[in-house]
């Protein structure tokens, strides 16, 4: 099972390497330009997670990075998770502020398609001013962290104080900018969880067949006793006999 | 013994305003970088090249180094790399968005993009004629979406060969 998953992570790990440099020209956009977030305004979480378990606590990580999250705006925040695991837990809590829920992704690497999808569903919501994407930032083969991206929208784009660095020639480059900005965000954040989720999934079933070798272990032990008491009480039972006849 | 330290002092001030000047140039004669990724693959990783020819939705631009920064929607078109050697590699992208950032970089994201003689022209003209079919449609969404394709398809047909 490991090396089933261990597979799995390089290719995930390729799609995550791949879209993290895809998603660097809009954080060298952003840090130039420095949009600031509009205050008091309602802000939409996205949560990014999978449909599967058996790979540890990643999602309860992320659940508890979102419910966390909830608290520090006040609860001004509605929710939109990716992935059924996420949506469950979040529902327990939070069912009044989910708007919207996506299932059946994160099976494969995400592509652009899906994530264009994804996006252009989230735009039906109606306009935020704040984007916030949660999502299980890869950090090595062991570890992950919930992490965010902030997605802002076309005004606090255009009122940016960095934006005058750049000479801009079409009217509405800011819508531009943050409809590609959200499906860069989420498909990065998806290719990041993808490859966090693999790993974990990978430790859970490493320690799963440590766990059932040590299983194996002891019952063996296990049985060969009660194989052994068995033997030794028939042969009691057989001596007694001969014993009692002769 | 008090000058010598000051005129130690003094030398040493004089090295750094000179170190400072030099580091400059460095930056003015500094190529430009270009980095060009795809959402599942990354084409170029910061190399030095010596021109990018874009094709906007403003018009084509040339991109040399020292550019002022801008920010330029792509549209589908032919995108040229003129290297340091004087190679030049084209990729035909689908749309995308290029970005000059202050520091002589040059960042693209493309959606899709292959060098032309990936294309197979038979091909684009039998997606054309599909693609025509549909925009005579009545349903609007299909009639958009099949405006889309004529679009990058025809951009598409002067590249393919």
């Amino acid at each position: 099972m490991k090396i089933v998953a261990s597979t799995r992570l390089n290719k995930a790990q390729r799609a995550m390497t791949a879209s993290r440099v895809f998603n660097k020209t809009d954080a060298e956009f952003m840090e130039n330009a420095q949009p600031e977030k509009a205050e008091d305004e309602k802000t939409l979480l996205v949560v990014v997670s999978s449909d599967k378990g058996l790979c540890g606590s990643i999602h309860t990580q992320i659940s508890k990075a979102a419910r966390k999250r909830f608290e520090e705006l006040n609860g001004s925040a509605d929710i939109v998770t990716i992935g059924d695991k996420v949506r469950t837990q979040l529902q327990r809590t939070h069912a009044d502020s989910m708007k919207l829920a996506f299932n059946g992704v994160g099976k494969e690497a995400p592509t652009f398609h899906e994530v264009a999808l994804i996006a252009d569903e989230i735009k039906k919501l109606g306009q935020y001013e704040n984007i916030e994407i949660l999502y299980n930032k890869f950090v090595s083969g062991v570890s992950f962290e919930p992490s965010k991206f902030a997605v802002f929208a076309n005004d606090a784009i255009e009122k940016a104080p960095g934006l005058s660095k750049y000479e801009l020639e079409g009217e509405d480059i800011g819508e531009t900018l943050s409809d590609l900005s959200l499906a860069n965000s989420l498909l990065t954040a998806q290719a990041e969880a993808y490859a966090s989720e693999i790993s974990a999934r990978r430790n859970a079933m490493d320690n799963a067949s440590k766990n059932a070798g040590d299983m194996i272990n002891s019952y063996s032990i296990l049985y060969n006793r009660t194989r052994q008491a068995v033997i030794t009480n028939e042969l009691v039972d057989i001596i007694t006999g001969a014993s009692s006849l002769g | 013994m008090f000058r010598q330290t000051f005129r130690q002092v003094a030398r040493q001030s004089n090295s750094v305003v000179r170190r400072a000047y030099a580091t400059e140039a460095a930056t003015a004669s500094e190529a430009l970088k270009l980095s060009l990724a795809l959402p599942h693959q990354t084409l170029y990783s910061e190399s030095e090249v010596e021109q990018v020819n874009l094709p906007s939705i403003n018009g084509d631009l040339g991109i040399l180094a020292n550019h002022i920064p801008i920010v330029e929607q792509l549209r589908p078109g032919l995108l040229e790399i003129i290297s340091k050697g004087g190679e030049t590699d084209q990729y035909f992208v689908s749309g995308g968005l290029a970005t000059v950032q202050p520091g002589n970089k040059l960042t693209i994201s493309a959606i899709e993009a292959f060098k032309p003689d990936q294309f197979d022209a038979q091909s684009v003209k039998d997606l054309i004629a599909d693609a025509q079919k549909r925009a005579a449609s009545s349903d609007e969404a299909v009639v958009a979406e099949a405006n889309i394709e004529l679009e990058v398809l025809e951009a598409l047909q002067h590249v393919a060969k």
